[in-house]
C-alpha cells in the first residue's frame, strides 16, 4: 500500500519514457508549426480521460481493470479483454526497450550489441521486480527526483530559437492538429497504469488530485520540449530528426563537459526504468488472474521472451512499425475504451442495483 | 567422572523410581541442585568446572566455603569486604547471609549449571553446609584501559570520550548522559562457548515497542558458537547480511549512542567491544556526524552537503574519468582534453588499468597504514604519498590529473563518519570502475541503476533504508542532507516509527526576542 501522493511521481514517470526523444517530428508532420496545440490537445485529453478512469474505478471501490473487466464481462470475456490488457502492457514494455537499445547504439555505443543492452537491462528490471511493489515505486521516485534536472538543460538552446517560427498560431487545419495530437499516443500513453495500481492506493479520495498534478507536469515538460524544438529547428530539420530532443541535448555545454547527449542518453536509462518495472507489474497483475503464476516465475518467463523478441526486431523500419502498430491500438485503448468501460460499469451499477431492489 | 556423577545420582533417585512420570521430572531437576553436604559441594564444583587452576576453593568456618575464579573477582572487595563478613558473622540460611552482605548483586541459587556459569562472570559462590542453595556475591573485577578519546570518530567539537572494551564503564557511561528511569536495559547471554553477555539498550516510551520485540527475538534466538565482537553480532542480526552496505551503525561516541537512543533508536552494546550498534539507521544518517548538532546550522548543513556530494564524487569520479578517456572522450572540451592527452601521452596502459592500478595503490597505502603502528603510519603515508605518486608520474605509469583525482576521492572517502559505511564507498569503486573500463557511461549507468535499486530494496530493522526520501517524508527531510535550526526539528524520524514523535513542545518562533 503506498500514498496517494506517490502516484504524481508513478503516472508521470511512467508517461516519460522514450517516446520523449523523438515525438516533434511525429506530431510535426501533421501539425507543423500548430504541433504545440496539438500537445495541449492531447494533456487536456489526458486529463479527461483521467476523469472517467477514476470514476469507473470509484464504482469498484478497490479493484483494478482486470477484476472490472471480469465483472462487467463475465468470466470469459472479460479474461479475453484482460489478455489483450496483458498484451498491450507487454507490447509497451518491449517498445520501451527496444526503441531505448535503438538510441544507444545509435548515439553512443554502435557496436554495441543489442542482446547485451537487452540482457542488462532485463536484469535490472528483474532485480527490481523481484524486490516488490514498493521498490517499484521507489524506483519512479528516484527516477523523477534525480532526473529532472535534465528538464532545466533546454536553457542553452534557448539561446538559439526564434520564437517567430511558431507565429502564425492556428495557421493549419484543426484536422491536421488533431491528427497531431492522436499520432502523440505513443508518447504520452502510460497513466493508464492507474487502472492497476488503484487497489494499493492507501488514501483513495486524494488520488483525483495527485493523478492529475502527475498528468499537469507531463503536459508542461512536453510542452516546453516542443515548444522549444519548433523554435530552435528549420522545418526541415524537425522533418527528418528522429531524435529531436537530444539533438537539442548535444549543443548543452559546460565548462567541463561538451556533447552532452553522451550522458543524457545513458541517464535515460534511470528514466525508463520506472517504465519498464511498471508495465511488467501490470502485466503481472492481470496474469496472476488467468494462470497460476508466481511473481519469479512469471518475471523470468517474461523476460526471456521479451529478451527474444528484442533480438528479432532489429531495423529502424521494424521498430517503427512497432511503434506505429502500438500507437494505434494504445489510442483506441487507452483514450476511446475507459469512456466505453465507464458508460458500461454505470448502466451494470443501475442494472444490478435495479434487480436487487426488485428482489 | 560420570561415572562419579552417575552414581550419585542413581542413589539419589532410587527411592522415587515407583513414583509417577511427575516426580521423575523432579528428581531430573534435583539433579542440577547442589548437595547439601561440604564435601559433596565440593566435588560438585570440581566436577563442573574441570578443575582449573584459578578456581579457588576456600573453607572460612567450619560450615562456609567459599569459591570463585581468582581471576575474575575484585581482590580487594573480597579481602576487605566479603570475607571479614563471613567471618565476623554467624548466618543461619542463605537467605540470612543475603540480606547481610553489602554488595549490590547477591543472589540466592540452588541451580549448578547457572551458579558455575555466572562464577565465570566473576561471582564468588558461598556455600552453608546442610543447604542445597548457594549465594552468588558478584564481585567482578574490570579489567579494562581507561576511558579515552574516540579514535576512528573524532570530532572537533563536542565530548571526546568513546565507549571502551568494558560494559559496566560503558552502561555508566550511557547513564550519565540519559538520566532517565525509562532508559530500558536488558541482558542477554550469547554464544555457547564464550557466554558473552550482550546488553540492549532503549527508551521505554520513545522506541517502537515493535522493533523493540524484533530485535529481542533476533538476538535470543541466536545459536552461535562465539560472540567476541559487536560488529560481528550486527551481522548476524542485520536484515540483509548479503548485502555490502551496513544496515546498523556501530559507533564508539557514547554521545552518537545516545542521540540514537533519544530519537528511539535501539542500541546494542556487547561485553568486550568498545563498538556499539545503533539501529534502525538509514543510509543518509551514515553521512551525519553527531558534531552537526553541535555547529550552527548553515554551516553543519553545508558540511553535511559537502560530506554528501564527496561520496558521489569518492564513488563516480574515476569510473568517469575512465569512461570518458576509453570511449567519450567527445565529451571533453578542447581546451582540457589538451592538458589531459599531454599528461597521457606517456602512459603505456589503456585508462581502465591505469586507474585500476593507482587505486589499488591508494587502498594498500590506507590498508598499511590501519596495519602498522600510528608512527610508523604516517611515515608511510608520506612515502606512499609523495614519493610513489611523483615516481608514477615521471615513470609514465599514471597521468597528473589521475593522481589528483584518485587522491581527491580517497580523500572524499574518508569524509564519512562511519568507517564500515567508508569501506563499502571505497569498495563499492572498483566494479563500477570496470564497468566503466567496459561499457562506458552505459557500464557506470548499470552500476548506478543497480546500486539504487540495491538500497531501495533493502531495510534497517524493518523500516526503509532510504528513508526519509523514500518513502517520502517530508517534514524529516529538515534533518537530512541538511540541518534545519534546532527550533524546527523538534520531531522525532517518522522511519523509526517511535511512540512519541515530538521531542517537545515548541515554542512559536519569534525573531524578535532578543
Amino acid at each position: 500500500m503506498i500514498n496517494a501522493f506517490l502516484l504524481f511521481f508513478v503516472i508521470h514517470t511512467t508517461q516519460i519514457g522514450v517516446g520523449i526523444h523523438g515525438f516533434q517530428r511525429v506530431i510535426y508532420q501533421e501539425a507543423k508549426h500548430d504541433a504545440w496545440i496539438s500537445v495541449l490537445l492531447i494533456g487536456i485529453a489526458t486529463h479527461i480521460i483521467a476523469i472517467f478512469m477514476i470514476k469507473t474505478l470509484e464504482i469498484y471501490g478497490s479493484n483494478d481493470l482486470y477484476g472490472i473487466h471480469q465483472d462487467i464481462f463475465g468470466k470469459w470475456f472479460g479474461n479475453f479483454l484482460n489478455f489483450i490488457y496483458i498484451v498491450y502492457c507487454s507490447t509497451a514494455f518491449f517498445s520501451v526497450l527496444r526503441n531505448y537499445i535503438e538510441v544507444v547504439q545509435t548515439w553512443v555505443f554502435p557496436n554495441l550489441e543489442t542482446w547485451f543492452i537487452s540482457a542488462t537491462l532485463l536484469l535490472l528490471v528483474i532485480y527490481a521486480f523481484t524486490g516488490g511493489f514498493r521498490v517499484i515505486v521507489g524506483i519512479s521516485f528516484f527516477s523523477f527526483v534525480l532526473a529532472i534536472w535534465l528538464l532545466p538543460m533546454l536553457v542553452f538552446p534557448l539561446q538559439f530559437t526564434t520564437a517567430r517560427s511558431l507565429l502564425p498560431v492556428m495557421e493549419n487545419d484543426i484536422m491536421d492538429i488533431l491528427k497531431g495530437a492522436q499520432s502523440m499516443t505513443f508518447t504520452i500513453v502510460g497513466f493508464e497504469i492507474l487502472n492497476v495500481i488503484y487497489p494499493f492506493i492507501k488514501d483513495k479520495n486524494n488520488v483525483k488530485r495527485h493523478v492529475h498534478y502527475g498528468l499537469l507536469a507531463t503536459t508542461i515538460i512536453y510542452l516546453s520540449v516542443i515548444l522549444v524544438s519548433i523554435a530552435y529547428f528549420s522545418p526541415d530539420q524537425l522533418n527528418k530528426s528522429i531524435w529531436a530532443t537530444l539533438s537539442l541535448f548535444s549543443i548543452v555545454r559546460f565548462p567541463f563537459i561538451e556533447r552532452f547527449e553522451y550522458i543524457a542518453v545513458c541517464f535515460w536509462m534511470l528514466i525508463i526504468l520506472p517504465n519498464l518495472c511498471l508495465y511488467l507489474w501490470a502485466a503481472y497483475r492481470g496474469s496472476i488472474r488467468l494462470v497460476k503464476v508466481n511473481s519469479t516465475q512469471f518475471v523470468w518467463i517474461f523476460s526471456i521472451v521479451v529478451f527474444m523478441l528484442s533480438l528479432s526486431v532489429e531495423t529502424r523500419t521494424e521498430i517503427n512499425a512497432v511503434n506505429n502498430y502500438f500507437s494505434k491500438v494504445g489510442f483506441y485503448l487507452i483514450f476511446v475504451y475507459p469512456i466505453l468501460l465507464y458508460l458500461l460499469a454505470v448502466m451494470k451499477k443501475k442494472y444490478t442495483t435495479r434487480k436487487e431492489r426488485k428482489g | 567422572m560420570f561415572k562419579k556423577r552417575f552414581n550419585r545420582s542413581s542413589k539419589r533417585e532410587k527411592p522415587s523410581i515407583d513414583a509417577n512420570e511427575n516426580k521423575k521430572s523432579e528428581s531430573n531437576q534435583k539433579e542440577n541442585v547442589f548437595p547439601s553436604s561440604s564435601k559433596d559441594y565440593l566435588q560438585t564444583i570440581k566436577d563442573h568446572t574441570n578443575n582449573p587452576s584459578d578456581l579457588v576453593v576456600k573453607t572460612i568456618s567450619p560450615n562456609i566455603t567459599v569459591t570463585y575464579m581468582n581471576s575474575l573477582v575484585d581482590d580487594r572487595t573480597l579481602k576487605e569486604q566479603l570475607i571479614p563478613e563471613l567471618i565476623r558473622h554467624k548466618f543461619e540460611t542463605p537467605e540470612s547471609l543475603k540480606s547481610s552482605l553489602f554488595i549490590p548483586e547477591v543472589d540466592v541459587d540452588d541451580q549448578i549449571n547457572h551458579s558455575v556459569l555466572s562464577m565465570y562472570n566473576g561471582t564468588v559462590l558461598i556455600h552453608l553446609d546442610g543447604f542445597s542453595q548457594v549465594v552468588l556475591a558478584k564481585i567482578t573485577t574490570t579489567v579494562s584501559r581507561a576511558l579515552a578519546a574516540p579514535e576512528n570518530e573524532s570530532q572537533v567539537i563536542g565530548a571526546q570520550v568513546g565507549f571502551n572494551e568494558s560494559l559496566s564503564s560503558n552502561e555508566s557511561l550511557i547513564r550519565r548522559y540519559i538520566k532517565n528511569p525509562e532508559l530500558c536495559n536488558e541482558r542477554f547471554n550469547v554464544g555457547k562457548q564464550t557466554n558473552t553477555t550482550v546488553a540492549f539498550f532503549y527508551i521505554k516510551g520513545i522506541a517502537s515497542e515493535q522493533m523493540v520485540n524484533t530485535l529481542r527475538q533476533r538476538i535470543s534466538d541466536l545459536k552461535i558458537d562465539s560472540l567476541l565482537d559487536s560488529a560481528v553480532l550486527a551481522e548476524y542480526i542485520d536484515d540483509n547480511s548479503l548485502s555490502p552496505f551496513p544496515q546498523m551503525l556501530l559507533t564508539e561516541r557514547p554521545d552518537r549512542f545516545c542521540d540514537g537512543l533519544l530519537n528511539g533508536k535501539l542500541g546494542v552494546i556487547v561485553d568486550g567491544s568498545s563498538m556499539a550498534i545503533l539501529c534502525p539507521h538509514a543510509f543518509i544518517e551514515f553521512f551525519q556526524s553527531r558534531e552537526d548538532q553541535n555547529l550552527r546550522w548553515p554551516i553543519a548543513s553545508f558540511l553535511r552537503l559537502l560530506r554528501f556530494s564527496a561520496v558521489f564524487l569518492s564513488i563516480y569520479l574515476t569510473p568517469l574519468y575512465v569512461a570518458a578517456l576509453t570511449f567519450h572522450y567527445e565529451i571533453i572540451p578542447q581546451s582540457l582534453l589538451v592538458p589531459l592527452s599531454e599528461s597521457r601521452a606517456l602512459v603505456p596502459f589503456p585508462p581502465i588499468i591505469e586507474a585500476l592500478l593507482l587505486e589499488l595503490i591508494i587502498e594498500l597505502l590506507r590498508e598499511a597504514g590501519a596495519r602498522l603502528p600510528t608512527k610508523v603510519g604516517q611515515t608511510i603515508g608520506i612515502v606512499g604519498g609523495i614519493v610513489i605518486g611523483t615516481a608514477a608520474v615521471q615513470a609514465g605509469i599514471t597521468s597528473n590529473i589521475l593522481i589528483i583525482i584518485v587522491a581527491l576521492s580517497a580523500l572524499a572517502s574518508f569524509t564519512t563518519p562511519s568507517y564500515m559505511m567508508g569501506n563499502v564507498i571505497r569498495v563499492v569503486r572498483f566494479p563500477l570502475i570496470l564497468l566503466a573500463g567496459f561499457w562506458g557511461f552505459y557500464g557506470i549507468m548499470l552500476g548506478f541503476c543497480f546500486i539504487l535499486i540495491h538500497l531501495i530494496r533493502q531495510s534497517s530493522l524493518g523500516s526503509p533504508y532510504t528513508a526519509p526520501f523514500y518513502p517520502p517524508r517530508f517534514m524529516d527531510w529538515r534533518d537530512s542532507i541538511i540541518r534545519l535550526p534546532l527550533p524546527f526539528t523538534y520531531k522525532r524520524q517518522k522511519s523509526v516509527r517511535p511512540q512519541n514523535e515530538e521531542k517537545y513542545q515548541p515554542e512559536p518562533i519569534n525573531p524578535e526576542k532578543s
